[in-house]
């Protein structure tokens, strides 16, 4: 085991890692400002990935349309489901949102089998993107640095979102307390839409990374997003969105580096082991990495 | 209490079990394999879902581990139903002890309860220091390492194949007695001081702590509970469905689970006995529809949206905490 | 109101369930389950897809024991041990001549028991597993091969033609399936005097494959061919990674290779050298395959997605075939005839039961895969 093989192991775990991250950004929008546990972000990504394979590998757009076309896709699903399922709810447990995305879940996933059958379809992205850089030991692919590079750009966009502009105040106001949010002012219904909407636009742009890094799509892609989204949430501090992307990080990592470190005959352990160390990160820090003990209200 | 007022508590549990009595009789004379099948599945959902309530409704633990403690005790129960001779063609590698054991159902179902109550008791020490979705995440990480490691030690679990072939012994003469005492525990505790003690951890932990509740005591009781009835069930699912596999008790049997106990009323026995119903029932009432015009998946679409349905109009679920009037005395 | 809605429901579903469709004459049914819905159904769907063209063709050609028509009854359990028992059980109460289904041993080993008990006939058209007819009894039959069968097959090629010496194997460990074919690959491997070098494990449902991979270049020694025991949803993935990491070895495998995503995942500059033991179908030219995927073609609008189409296709024929040759669709008299077939024509190869395992003697192709182009090598028989 020479020191090129653990440069290239902790290499595919931050690839991996960053595209956890990119999805737990959106899922971790959300639950920041309804405190809502949103299983079916994972199926936005889902959809983000088949619009892309439409518009382009159909379609044929230009890449930067398809682009904003897996972006749009994501805010209009995201916007639905909020007028369709949640927003009538507002005011419930939070335990009762949590199911009903649920259902929003499985409701996408057989609607996607219905529609589209269950066959996993082939996505080619540009020959640009595909192409394997070698720098020393490593190597990776264009389309593994430009996931690394815009989970870091979209963190920082919605951070600077939240910190700098009247909407995220009012997003921060309406996380602190929307009833005094309310009494300020503050449009709560349109607040609530434009998170969904952004938070769901990450997750189709996401869609669009998940379909060109792994070249296979089907209707069910979404389940194995939104799960990791949710343990990295957590594991970060729910509700913080530099703790998602660091939660999506020491995910990555250690689903790779446990299968890269280990005699192989504990691959086949790996989740017990990346479940477990997660185990052992809580009950060391039982708010997660990034959390406050406010964030939470169960 | 007075002694008449315990009598009408006592009748109103006798009766009803005497009716859950006469009319498993008719079905099963009446119904054929298939619908008798689904009578007994309804009677799992039901143990599994009144017993799951315990710890997510009443004491407010949100968790996804209810499969796990399945897991744990159908494995056992089936492990000690085995006869000796399958066993010598599945898991040749059984230590000797195990190898040449055969015990009878109903032990079997209790020491599969146990053996899951005990996982609850050691994983709970730990774990049951978190909250809410902490919490959460914690469970499903305990339920996907049963996963792993019942998929991996092939010498006692036989892997991914499972052990199948088993006998079927979950007759609804099997079933009904674990449904009834699951609700009959599950009452008892629920208008006990225990239970008082639960819904005190629920609903305000500092001042329940206050009172001099121990919380940390609280929580591993009713995980463990749950747990036990949870290992029951497993056992005569296992039987029912006379295999099992590791991928059979997978994070969507959680969700599932967890669903039950939200819409019938987080903390109603009553509402998660009902949701248990509605939920067994629908699924299979479903399947006409898919098998008729071929649509196979609008079953879970359909119910999916009767699920969001039931959450807007009543988002605490159909009978919030409570139970119905006509049930108890004071205010459930 | 809401209790009134959720009742009317309720009684709309009991409603449904009441209603069966108009019988002609009086159909011969059969039952068959598959997981059209969940993490099988990729597998599953298209042998349903080819069960029902089957019954259709049969039909249109005037049905069985004058003028009966066949009826397949889909049954979707859900990619769900609990809904395939129910709804074996479903099946029997409707009163089912035979039962079909399943591309997992798993699976059939939840409803094929119930069958067996019934004196039902269960017939499992992609199930491979070569213990299956001994562990359910004497009414289940097999229409594929067993696993030993094509593994020894493709341990064969990779030894003698292929030339390879050190072999690293991964295996999916979540199923049974991928763990025997990597268990039966080994045994001939080392019989055949070759080193197993590495052996490497995931699980189904893995997209990253990157870990693997970083050990597999650093194997030593070198290995000369990687066998890969994958489920056709791992296949593209594993093959698009491998081939990107510049790893240029051959890539050895069994009939869950059998898909197109083989060489759609990678693309045809990077599906390369790539060899699979599979079912006698693909870029075959025998009569009964190119009816198949023509008519297959006409009935959905797409060519077979991949070969459990031509599997489940075959399991209804097979059936059809007994019903004729018995006379009656009684089930002892319809499992003697399913055992006495003896050369029956179907599109996956001839089928006979002949060996006293219970698993039909078929023979077994190897397809090639270069620059996305596939070819068969050789049809290799078993003793």
């Amino acid at each position: 085991m020479g020191g090129g093989y653990i440069a290239q192991q902790i290499v595919n775990g931050l690839i991996l890692g960053s595209m956890y991250a990119l999805v737990a950004i959106g899922f971790s929008m959300i639950y920041g400002i309804i405190r809502l546990i949103n299983f079916a972000h994972g199926d936005v990504v889902m959809i983000g990935a088949f619009v892309t394979l439409a518009l382009m590998q159909v379609a044929g757009l230009p890449f930067v349309l398809v682009a904003a076309g897996a972006l749009a896709a994501g805010a209009v699903v995201g916007v639905l489901i909020e007028r369709g399922a949640f927003r009538p709810m507002r005011g419930a447990p939070q335990v009762t949102g949590f199911i009903a995305s649920l259902a929003v879940s499985i409701m996408l996933q057989n609607l996607g089998i219905l529609l589209l059958t269950a066959q996993p379809r082939n996505f080619t992205f540009p020959a640009a993107l595909q192409k394997v850089i070698n720098a020393g030991p490593v190597s990776f692919r264009v389309i593994d640095l430009v996931i690394m590079l815009s989970a870091l750009g979209l963190m920082v966009l919605v951070m600077l979102l939240v910190k700098r502009t009247r909407l995220g105040m009012a997003m921060r106001a309406t996380a602190e307390n929307l009833d005094v949010a309310r009494l300020m002012g503050i449009n709560i219904n349109r607040t609530i839409l434009a998170a969904f909407a952004m938070g769901s636009a990450l997750a189709g742009i996401a869609g669009l990374m998940w379909g060109g890094k792994f070249g296979q799509i089907d209707p069910l892609l979404g389940y194995v997003p939104g799960l990791k989204s949710f343990v990295a949430a957590v594991i970060g501090g729910v509700g913080s969105i530099p703790g998602a992307i660091l939660g999506g990080y020491i995910l990555g990592l250690a689903e790779v580096l446990f299968v890269g470190l280990l005699p192989p005959i504990y691959s086949a352990y790996r989740d017990a082991f990346v479940f477990g160390t997660l185990i052992v990160i809580l009950l060391i820090m039982p708010n997660g990495l990034l959390g406050s003990d406010k964030g939470e209200r169960a | 209490m007075t002694a008449e007022r315990r009598n009408t508590a006592a009748l109103r549990f006798v009766l009803p079990a005497a009716a859950a009595f006469v009319l498993a009789y008719v079905l099963q004379t009446v119904l054929d394999d298939y619908v008798m099948s689904i009578v007994n599945f309804v009677g799992i959902n039901i143990i599994l879902a009144v017993s799951l309530n315990i710890t997510n409704g009443m004491t407010g633990l949100f968790s996804l581990g209810h499969p796990g403690f399945m897991a744990i005790g159908g494995y056992v129960t089936a492990i000690l139903t085995l006869p000796a001779a399958r066993k010598a063609m599945f898991l040749p590698d059984l230590p000797a002890w195990l190898a040449g054991l055969q015990a009878p159902f109903v032990p079997a179902l209790v020491v599969g309860g146990l053996c899951a109550a005990a996982t609850a008791l050691v994983i709970g020490l730990p774990v049951l220091r978190l909250k809410g979705h902490y919490l959460a995440v914690a469970t499903m990480g305990f339920l996907i390492i049963v996963q792993v490691l019942i998929t991996n030690w092939d010498s006692v679990t036989r892997g991914p194949l499972g052990l199948n072939g088993l006998a079927d012994l979950t007759t609804v003469w099997q079933v009904l007695p674990w449904v009834l005492l699951t609700l009959y525990v599950s009452w008892k505790v629920k208008f006990s001081s225990l239970g008082r003690t639960m819904i005190a951890v629920r609903e305000d932990e500092l001042a329940a702590q206050c009172l001099g509740v121990n919380l940390f005591f609280t929580r591993v009781l009713s995980l463990a509970l749950g747990a036990f009835f949870a290992g029951v069930a497993g056992g005569l699912w296992a039987h029912l469905v006379t295999a099992i596999t590791p991928s059979s008790f997978s994070l969507i049997m959680a969700f599932n689970i967890v669903v039950m106990v939200v819409v019938g009323g987080s903390g109603s026995i009553t509402g998660s006995l009902l949701a248990a119903v509605l939920f067994t029932v629908l699924t299979e009432a479903f399947r006409p529809l898919e098998e008729h015009y071929g649509l196979y998946g609008i079953g879970e679409i359909l119910m999916a949206l009767v699920l969001i349905l039931i959450l807007i109009y009543r988002p605490g679920g159909m009978l919030g905490t409570r139970e119905p009037r006509f049930l108890v005395d004071d205010d459930g | 109101m809401l209790k009134k809605g959720l009742l009317l429901l309720t009684l709309l579903a009991f409603a449904l369930a009441f209603v069966s469709p108009a019988a002609a004459g009086e159909p011969i049914k059969l039952g068959a389950l598959y997981n059209l819905t969940g993490g099988m159904s990729s597998i599953d769907a298209p042998a349903l897809n080819g069960a029902k063209l089957q019954a259709k063709l049969i039909n249109q050609a005037g049905g069985l024991l004058g003028g009966r028509q066949l009826e397949v009854i889909g049954i979707d359990t859900k990619t769900d041990q609990k809904a395939a028992a129910t709804g074996a059980k479903k099946a029997l109460a409707m009163g089912v001549v035979a039962g079909l289904g399943y591309g997992d041993t798993t699976f059939v080993m939840a409803a094929a028991p119930l069958f067996q008990k019934k004196g039902v006939p269960f017939v499992t058209s992609g199930a491979t597993h070569p213990m299956l007819p001994k562990w359910v009894g004497d009414y289940m039959f097999m229409v594929p091969f067993g696993d030993d069968d094509q593994s020894f097959a493709i341990a064969d090629f990779t030894v003698k033609k292929l030339g390879a010496k050190n072999i690293a194997v991964w295996t999916d460990n979540s199923m049974d399936f991928t763990k025997a074919l990597s268990k039966f690959y080994k045994q001939r491997i080392k019989e055949l005097g070759g080193k197993i070098v590495l052996e490497d494990f995931f699980m189904m449902g893995d997209k990253d494959f990157s870990a693997q991979i970083a050990r597999l270049k650093n194997t030593k020694p070198k290995p000369d061919a990687v066998f890969i025991s994958a489920i056709p949803n791992e296949a593209g993935l594993s093959v698009k990674q491998i081939r990107e990491a510049g790893l240029k070895l051959p890539i050895v495998s069994g009939d869950g290779f059998d898909t197109e995503l083989v060489t759609t995942v990678p693309g045809p500059k990077l599906a390369n050298d790539i060899y699979f033991s599979t079912h006698t179908y693909r870029e075959d030219n025998r009569p009964e395959v190119v009816a198949f995927v023509k008519a297959y073609e006409k009935e959905y609008g797409h060519p077979p997605e991949n070969a459990f189409a031509a599997l489940g296709f075959d399991a209804v024929g097979l059936i059809a075939d007994a019903i004729k040759r018995a006379g009656s669709t009684d089930g002892k008299a319809l499992r003697d005839a399913l055992a006495a077939t003896r050369g029956y024509k179907a599109v996956t190869g001839e089928i006979s039961y002949t060996r006293p395992s219970g698993v039909p003697l078929k023979g077994v192709s190897i397809i090639s895969v270069h620059n996305g182009k596939y070819k068969v090598e050789e049809v290799w028989m078993p003793k």
